[in-house]
């Protein structure tokens, strides 16, 4: 299937093809190496850099980049789950985030889901390597800034689309002594940080949520 | 398939693997900004040139480094400008977008050639509006994939080929294939300059 013969198609019209869920094989024609990612990504990262006069900005460049592509990614993950419900619920919502949304992006599911103990709006997704920030080491002068920004963006994009709007997040926390000791697949030293990224809900989504529950 | 397709397809199997469709989106966020802050499509191009030569810098590091631990041995492989041809289009895209190009076209002198390319990761997704839609037509100047020639330009810089690249043919434009076209200018001369001998 190549897609030069679908050129003259129009581009709504031609099959969305399978998921790009399978990472790995090397006849797979939905993957392209982490590297070219990367390279781009670090692009994209130096272009919004050069027009941000502050970290915070940086980030919420990034996750402005990122909401765009989170919309694209709902209705795409969307249109090929075999299901064809909605969710409504905002726990199977994040579930659906962290598993069938992570599963596309990243060829696997996110490492943790967890709902903070002190805030009930708050929810907190974890992935240990998440590939924004694979190769990437972040100067002392940029302080506080997570690499990851790009992907809280397409986490609120997926969670507004859907109807759930909440201010997305990336941290990036120390990990604790024998965390986490899976080797990675990129020869990369193992990491010592991983990816927060805490989902704050908007107050409405919360109180929606618990009329359902009534 | 010849001994730089074997080569290619053995070095992707080893590479750590992205989404496609993330790193088309991805691309796509980068240009849709570019589109917003440049707005002329000729400024929008020579910025992805810009970026792709960055690119391409830092990429024939790796390059070099993984096609050499796969015992390729590229010193010798590289005599002349088909070879290089062949392996930027068989090696280099094959390792790391995971696609085939073919090469042809090379002009009389053997200075100039064609990479051809079937399916473009970069593309995914991706419609340029039409030259009937309104105010469309400013768009049709954009080359979409304009970063793949940066890259290669890049690359073949760091190892003293001064190339001009160009997108001639564009599947986003109704071609049937994707063709860059690379034009040898200049072979730079070896070694580090006279700033940098010995006293």
């Amino acid at each position: 299937m190549s897609r030069s013969a679908q050129s003259n198609t129009n581009l709504l019209d031609r099959p969305l093809g399978r998921s790009g869920g399978r990472v790995g094989g090397s006849s797979d024609a939905t993957s392209v190496s982490l590297s070219a990612f990367a390279y781009v990504y670090s692009e994209l990262v130096q272009y919004h850099q050069g027009r941000a006069a502050s970290v915070s900005e940086l980030e919420r460049r990034l996750e402005s980049a990122g909401y765009g592509v989170g919309l694209k990614v709902l209705e795409l993950v969307a249109y090929r789950s075999k299901e064809t419900k909605r969710e409504t619920r905002l726990m199977s919502m994040l579930q659906f985030v962290s598993s069938s949304v992570w599963k596309s992006l990243f060829g696997k599911a996110a490492d943790s889901l967890e709902r903070s103990i002190d805030h009930a709006d708050e929810f907190m997704i974890v992935d240990y390597e998440p590939i924004t920030s694979t190769f990437v080491s972040v100067p002392q002068d940029l302080g506080q800034l997570s690499a990851d920004a790009y992907v809280s963006g397409i986490i609120a994009g997926v969670l507004d689309g859907a109807g759930f709007s909440a201010r997305v997040t990336a941290h990036s926390v120390d990990l604790e002594d024998g965390e986490y000791s899976k080797p990675n697949t990129t020869g990369m030293p193992p990491r010592k940080d991983k990816a927060v990224f805490l989902v704050k809900f908007s107050p409405e989504v919360l109180s929606r949520d618990a009329a359902l529950d009534r | 398939m010849t001994s730089k397709a074997q080569a290619g397809t053995a070095l992707w199997a080893k590479m750590p693997k992205a989404n496609a469709e993330l790193f088309a989106l991805t691309y796509g966020s980068l240009v849709t900004e570019l589109v917003r802050d440049y707005e002329d499509p000729i400024e929008v191009n020579a910025q992805l040139d810009r970026i792709g030569h960055s690119i391409g810098v830092r990429c024939v590091d790796e390059f070099l480094s993984k096609a050499d631990v796969a015992g390729m041995g590229l010193s010798t492989q590289c005599n002349n400008l088909r070879d290089t041809a062949e392996v930027v289009a068989k090696v280099g895209f094959k390792m790391f977008l995971g696609v085939t190009a073919e090469v042809g076209g090379f002009s009389q002198d053997q200075r100039s050639f064609s990479v051809y390319l079937q399916d473009n990761p970069l593309s995914t997704f991706v419609e340029l509006p039409s030259e009937s839609a309104q105010g469309g037509d400013d768009l049709r100047r954009l080359k979409y994939s304009q970063i793949l020639c940066g890259v290669i330009r890049g690359a073949l810089e760091q190892v003293n080929l001064k190339v001009e690249c160009s997108i001639v043919r564009d599947t986003l434009k109704g071609d049937e294939v994707n063709e860059i076209r690379v034009d040898l200018k200049e072979v730079l001369a070896d070694g580090a300059g006279d700033d940098y001998k010995e006293e």
